[in-house]
C-alpha cells in the first residue's frame, strides 16, 4: 500500500523544495549582487587619466569630451571618453566634480526629475528620456534659441527657465532651480552620459536629422 | 559562432561563465534545481519506509 | 462597510482593526484614480493645472496612493486572517490600533506635503522633509523611519500571535513572506550620488516587493480565502501553496536581472534576466489552474446548493486569477527580454503592463477580501452579489483592461516610431508624442480611465450598503 504513495502530492517535498529553492536563490543573488556593486562602483581620477574604462566613471568625467559610438566586439554602442574638455570653462579638480555631481544627483531627487522623465529609461513617460540627454542633438538647437556660447550654458539656462524656453506644448514647469543647482544638474547629466549601459538607449538619435530634412530622399 | 569571445568590460566570475548561448542562466538554473531531485528521492523513500 | 466598525459581530478586535485598514485603503484608491485621471488629462491638454498642480505632481501621487493602498488593504487583510487562522486574539491589539492611528497621520501629512509643497531645494533636507525623488519611494525619509517603526509593531504582531496560536501552513507562509517584505524597505532608504547604484537598490525594494512577496502574499491570501469562501480542502490548498512558494521565488528573485539590462550593470544580467523572469509566469498559471479547479470542483460536489459563502468576494479572487496571469503574467512577458525591452524600457509599453498587473495581480484580491470582511461584520452566513456589486467589477476590470489596451498602443507607435526608427532624444520623444496615433491612444485612455472612475464610485456604493442588505436576507 505505502508502495503506491506519490511524492508529488507530498507538502512535506514541497515545503522543502521551497526553502531550498528561495533559500538558494537569495544566496546566489547575494553573490551575483557583491560582483556587480564591485563593478558599478565609480571610478577613480587617476582611472580617467590612464584610459582605464569603468562602467561608472568618476566624477571628474565632466572634464572629458563624452561620445557615444558602436562597438564592434560588443555589437551596441558603447560611452567612448576622449579628450579633455573644459566644462563650464574650466577644469574641475576631483573634489570639486565630486561636490558638483553631488548637489546635481541631489537636485534631480528634490525637483522630482523622475516623476515627468526616465533616467537609465527608470521613471515616467511623460518627457523626454535622460540618460544620453548630455549628447542630444537638440542641445545645438537650443543653444542658438538661448543666446549661449556653449552647451551647458544652454542647459542651463533652460533648466532654470524652462516654461519660456519650451519646444513644444507639453512645456517643463519652471521648479525654482537655482543657477548653482542647474550647474550641477548638467554635470549630474554629463556624468549619466558616461555610465556603460550595455548599449541603450540603441542607435540614439539616429534618423533625427533625416526626419528634420523632411525624409529620406529630402537631402 | 557558437561560443563567442569575452565581451563583458570588466572580466569576473559570472562574466567568464556568461560567454556563449545560455550558458551562465542554464547554469544557475541547474544548481538550483539538482537537488530537488535528492529531496524527491529522500521524500520517497521516507513515505515508503513508513 | 462605515457601519462595519461598530458592529459587534466580530468576535475578535483583529478583525475590527482590519476593517479599519480597508477603510483607509478604499479612500486612497479613489485619490489615486482621481490624480490618474488628471495625468491623462495632463497628456492631452498640457496646460491643464500647468505650473500649478504639475504632472509629475499628479503622478507622483497616484503611484503613491497606489501603493500605500495596497499595504494598508494588505495589513488590513492580514489582521483580519489572523485570529482566524491562529484561533486567537491578536496579541498586541492596542498597540496595532495606535500604529494605525500613527501611520494614517504620517500618510496624510505626507500627501498634503506632496501637493501643497511638492519640491524643495537640492538640499539634503529636502530629501528628509518634503520628498525623496525615487519613483514609488518618493516619501521623505522622515516618513520611511516612521513607516519601519509602524511595520515593525505590526509584526511582532503577526509573529507573536502565530507563535501563541495554531500554527497552519498559510500562516507559516505568511509569517515568513512578511519578514521578507518588511525587510526589503529598508534597501531604497540611502541616498549615493552614483545613480546606477541607486536604481541597483532602488529595483531591489520595487522588484522583490511586486514580483517576489506581493506575489507569494496574494498566493497566501487567494488560499485562505478559498478555503473561507468555498470550503477548499485545506490540504490541497497548502501543497499548492507551496508549489507557487517555490515556483515565485525560483523565478521572481533572480528575475530581478530584467531591471539590471541598462542601469550600468554588467552584460550577465542579460541572460539571467531573460530567462528566470521568462519563467515568472509560470506560477501565475500553476495558481490560475488551482482557484478555478477549486471552483468548479467544489460546485459539482455541492450538488443543487450553492456552494460558495460570498459571491462578490469569490468574482474578485476568479478575476484576480485572470488578471495576474494576464497582467503580470502575458504583459509582463511581452517586454522581458532584452532583445524586446532595448526598444520597449520607458515607454507608455511599461505603463501598460503596469496598469493591467498592478489591478489584475493586487487590486482585485485586495477588494475580494475587503467583501470577505463585510461578510463577517455583519455576521452573514452568505453574501450575494448585488447589481453595485456586478456594475463595480464589470466597470472597473473593463476601464483598467481599456486603458492597458490603449496604452499599449501608444507604446507600440512609440517604440517603433521613438526608438526603432528615429532612435530616441528629444525631438524623437516629442514627434512620436505629437503622432495621431500616439494621440487617439492616450484619448481612449482617458475614456477608460473615467469608465474605471464609475466603476469605483459602485464599488464604494455597494461595500457601503451589501452588508446591511446581507444582514436583512440571513
Amino acid at each position: 500500500m505505502s508502495q503506491n504513495q506519490s511524492v508529488w502530492t507530498s507538502i512535506r517535498f514541497w515545503r522543502q523544495s521551497a526553502a531550498w529553492v528561495t533559500g538558494f536563490a537569495v544566496i546566489l543573488l547575494i553573490l551575483l549582487t557583491f560582483d556587480t556593486i564591485g563593478q558599478i562602483t565609480m571610478g577613480t581620477d587617476a582611472d580617467l587619466k590612464n584610459g582605464i574604462t569603468k562602467r561608472v566613471p568618476a566624477p571628474t568625467v565632466i572634464n572629458y569630451h563624452i561620445d557615444y559610438k558602436y562597438d564592434q566586439k560588443r555589437g551596441h554602442e558603447v560611452p567612448v571618453i576622449g579628450k579633455k574638455e573644459p566644462f563650464f570653462g574650466k577644469e574641475w579638480s576631483p573634489k570639486e566634480a565630486k561636490e558638483l555631481l553631488h548637489l546635481g544627483k541631489l537636485t534631480s531627487q528634490a525637483k522630482n526629475c523622475m516623476n515627468c522623465h526616465t533616467l537609465l529609461g527608470n521613471g515616467a513617460y511623460y518627457a523626454p528620456d535622460l540618460t544620453k540627454a548630455w549628447i542630444d542633438p537638440k542641445w545645438k538647437d537650443m543653444i542658438a534659441m538661448t543666446g549661449s556660447k556653449t552647451k551647458e550654458e544652454a542647459m542651463v539656462k533652460f533648466l532654470m527657465d524652462p516654461s519660456n524656453n519650451a519646444t513644444h506644448g507639453r512645456r517643463m514647469p519652471n521648479l525654482k532651480i537655482t543657477k548653482d543647482e542647474a550647474m550641477g544638474l548638467v554635470a549630474f547629466l554629463k556624468h549619466m552620459s558616461s555610465i556603460d549601459t550595455n548599449g541603450f538607449p540603441r542607435g540614439f538619435s539616429k534618423g533625427v536629422e533625416e526626419f528634420k530634412a523632411g525624409g529620406t530622399y529630402a537631402h | 559562432m557558437l561560443f563567442e569571445k569575452f565581451t563583458d568590460v570588466v572580466p569576473s566570475f559570472w562574466g567568464w561563465l556568461n560567454q556563449g548561448p545560455l550558458t551562465l542562466t542554464i547554469f544557475l538554473h541547474t544548481i538550483i534545481i539538482l537537488p530537488m531531485i535528492w529531496l524527491y528521492f529522500k521524500e520517497k523513500k521516507r513515505l515508503n519506509g513508513k | 462597510m462605515l457601519t462595519s466598525i461598530k458592529n459587534n459581530n466580530f468576535k475578535y478586535e483583529s478583525q475590527k482593526l482590519g476593517m479599519m485598514y480597508f477603510r483607509v485603503a478604499i479612500v486612497l484608491f479613489g485619490a489615486q484614480l482621481l490624480m490618474g485621471l488628471i495625468a491623462a488629462i495632463q497628456f492631452l491638454v498640457p496646460g491643464f493645472l500647468f505650473e500649478v498642480f504639475d504632472f509629475s505632481v499628479a503622478r507622483m501621487v497616484h503611484i503613491n496612493a497606489l501603493v500605500v493602498w495596497m499595504l494598508f488593504a494588505m495589513i488590513g487583510s492580514v489582521y483580519y486572517m489572523l485570529p482566524d487562522e491562529t484561533g486567537i486574539e491578536t496579541v498586541g491589539i492596542k498597540l496595532g490600533k495606535l500604529a494605525f492611528w500613527v501611520l494614517t497621520a504620517a500618510i496624510v501629512v505626507v500627501v498634503l506635503v506632496y501637493i501643497f509643497i511638492q519640491i524643495g531645494p537640492g538640499k539634503e533636507s529636502t530629501i528628509w522633509l518634503i520628498n525623496e525623488g525615487r519613483e514609488y519611494l518618493e516619501a521623505p525619509r522622515w516618513a520611511d523611519i516612521g513607516i519601519v517603526v509602524v511595520i515593525l509593531i505590526f509584526y511582532y504582531n503577526v509573529f507573536f500571535t502565530f507563535i501563541k496560536g495554531r500554527k497552519t501552513g498559510i500562516m507559516t507562509v505568511m509569517v515568513a513572506n512578511l519578514l521578507a517584505l518588511a525587510g526589503l524597505y529598508l534597501a531604497g532608504m540611502f541616498f549615493t550620488d552614483n545613480i546606477s547604484i541607486d536604481q541597483y537598490w532602488w529595483w531591489w525594494v520595487i522588484h522583490l516587493w511586486v514580483e517576489a512577496t506581493w506575489e507569494v502574499f496574494v498566493g497566501t491570501l487567494a488560499a485562505y480565502a478559498l478555503v473561507k469562501i468555498i470550503g477548499a480542502k485545506r490540504e490541497i490548498v497548502e501543497m499548492w501553496l507551496w508549489i507557487e512558494v517555490l515556483m515565485l521565488f525560483g523565478s521572481g528573485i533572480l528575475g530581478l536581472g530584467h531591471h539590471y539590462f541598462w542601469i550600468g550593470t554588467p552584460e550577465y544580467w542579460w541572460e539571467i534576466g531573460a530567462l528566470f523572469s521568462s519563467l515568472e509566469p509560470v506560477p501565475l498559471v500553476a495558481m490560475f489552474v488551482h482557484v478555478l479547479y477549486d471552483w468548479g470542483k467544489e460546485q459539482g460536489e455541492s450538488g443543487s446548493k450553492p456552494a460558495i459563502t460570498n459571491t462578490p468576494a469569490m468574482a474578485w479572487i476568479v478575476t484576480n486569477a485572470f488578471g495576474n496571469f494576464l497582467g503580470a503574467g502575458i504583459w509582463g512577458f511581452f517586454h522581458t527580454l532584452p532583445q524586446v525591452n532595448i526598444y520597449t524600457h520607458g515607454t507608455q509599453f511599461t505603463a501598460a503592463h503596469g496598469h493591467l498587473a498592478f489591478f489584475g495581480a493586487y487590486a482585485t484580491i485586495l477588494i475580494g477580501m475587503m467583501y470577505l470582511g463585510i461578510q463577517g461584520s455583519v455576521g452573514a452566513k452568505r453574501m450575494k452579489a448585488t447589481f453595485k456589486s456586478k456594475m463595480a467589477i464589470f466597470l472597473i476590470t473593463f476601464g483598467v483592461l481599456g486603458m492597458t489596451v490603449a496604452l499599449t498602443i501608444a507604446g507600440y507607435e512609440q517604440v517603433l516610431i521613438e526608438r526603432a526608427e528615429l532612435g530616441g532624444g528629444w525631438d524623437a520623444f516629442f514627434t512620436a508624442q505629437n503622432l495621431p496615433w500616439y494621440v487617439q491612444a492616450q484619448v481612449w485612455r482617458t475614456i477608460m480611465g473615467v469608465v474605471t472612475f464609475i466603476g469605483f464610485v459602485y464599488l464604494v456604493w455597494d461595500l457601503l450598503t451589501i452588508g446591511k442588505q446581507a444582514q436583512a436576507e440571513n
